[in-house]
């Protein structure tokens, strides 16, 4: 019996079996909540960057987020090359552009939302980001976020510019986290690219 | 077993656990996660559960499973149903607690790496009931969650100046010229260096030199 030569084998592919016919039983199980929540997390991001949409303060349930999304919110169309669209009274109130790249760690994902004027910078999220936490991963925290309301796109070569923190800031600059200076300078990179190719496009 | 001499095994095991075989600082075991989540308090916080629920469920399950295991695949099976349970807290946790799960990033899928999951399979879920086994995994994984928080607090209050996100007095003020090098990695190594020798020194006074 159990000391058989092909039992250590048949037990392996047994539990083996089994233990992974639960885990994936469960995966499917959740599957669907997993993809909702990331739909979600998306959906928060751009809603936070446009202006006056709703109040940010109070915390509102996924479905009714969800529902402001769907109501106020549409999709990128042919003339906004990739930025979802807020309008009210049929006309354009702010762009919401999606930006990615690689972060430190992993890809970072955000929106950044952008008025009418296609230079003003309403706001910025993060809706995916694996940045160290506690350093880098602060890109998401309300305090370095809060530095790019009204700050304005710059034509040129460096659209926007991520400063040292003891640096004296412009109108298109933020100042970056201190100890994660990777994270800064990729993020960077990122706006750079996504904000000047964005911007040329709607030219 | 009669019922009290049961109660002074668990007893027993709290105090080798929790104390004298401290898994930090005694057996120096899962020292690079300790590194690396103790930057904030609330990430260590749901790394210790994981690694609490995770120690003690396979550590039982091992257990269980002792008499059928052929001895020389022993290890390949304590590495599954480590995975296993690691596998379920991070499918839970995307599913229902997204935030944590993003905060958290690769952590959660490191603990099946811990040396302390496993080493506490080996050295009692081998060779003990089930209920035994539990309790030594559990006892351990509270062991690390214990000195995690107490360098987690440290780092957390003197390189961000904050407890769990919330401000502390004199600390979130601009008065407290922030250590940010205690949130980032040298922090650790530093504060993790401090801990081990002061609970060795309290904790085993008789140490042979």
């Amino acid at each position: 019996m159990v000391e058989k030569r092909w039992f250590p084998v048949v037990y392996m592919f047994t539990a083996t079996a089994l233990v992974s016919s639960i885990v994936l039983g469960l995966t499917g199980f959740t599957a669907q909540r997993v993809k909702a929540n990331e739909k979600l997390t998306f959906e928060k991001a751009v809603l936070s960057v446009l202006p006056d949409v709703y109040d940010q303060s109070k915390k509102i349930s996924g479905l009714e987020l969800h529902k402001i999304f769907t109501e106020k919110v549409s999709p990128p169309d042919d003339s906004s090359f990739g930025a979802y669209l807020f309008k009210q009274n049929g006309q354009i109130a702010a762009y919401a552009l999606p930006i990615e790249g690689q972060g430190f760690w992993a890809p970072i994902k955000g929106i950044i939302g952008i008025l009418p004027d296609k230079k003003t910078i309403t706001a910025i999220a993060f809706y995916e980001q694996n940045e160290t936490p506690g350093l880098g991963a602060e890109i998401a925290k309300p305090q370095f976020r809060n530095q790019f309301k009204g700050k304005v796109i710059k034509d040129g070569e460096k659209p926007f510019t991520i400063a040292r923190p003891d640096v004296a800031l412009d109108e298109s600059s933020v100042h970056a986290i201190t100890g994660a200076t990777q994270t800064s300078t990729r993020l960077e990179a990122i706006a750079y690219n996504d904000l000047k190719n964005w911007q040329e496009k709607m030219k | 077993m009669s019922r009290s001499s049961k109660k002074s095994d668990i007893g027993k095991l709290a105090s080798e656990g929790l104390w004298q075989n401290n898994p930090i600082y005694c057996q120096v075991l899962g020292i690079c996660s300790t590194l690396a989540v103790t930057n904030l308090v609330l990430n260590t916080i749901v790394m210790c559960v994981g690694l609490v629920f995770t120690t003690a469920l396979s550590s039982m399950t091992v257990s269980l499973l002792r008499s059928f295991t052929p001895r020389n695949i022993r290890m390949m099976v304590e590495v599954l149903i480590i995975a296993f349970y690691v596998i379920i807290i991070d499918v839970l946790l995307k599913a229902y607690w997204p935030e944590m799960s993003g905060n958290l990033g690769p952590y959660v899928g490191l603990i099946i790496t811990n040396c302390i999951v496993m080493g506490r399979c080996e050295a009692c879920g081998n060779s003990n009931p089930p209920v035994m086994a539990f309790f030594d995994g559990m006892f351990n994984g509270l062991g690390y969650s214990f000195i995690l928080l107490i360098i987690a607090t440290v780092r957390e209050i003197l390189g961000m100046g904050t407890f769990l996100g919330f401000g502390v007095p004199y600390f979130s003020t601009p008065y407290w010229d922030k250590w940010i090098i205690m949130v980032m990695p040298p922090g650790a190594f530093f504060m993790l260096g401090l801990i081990v020798w002061i609970f060795r020194t309290i904790a085993l006074p008789k140490e042979s030199k």
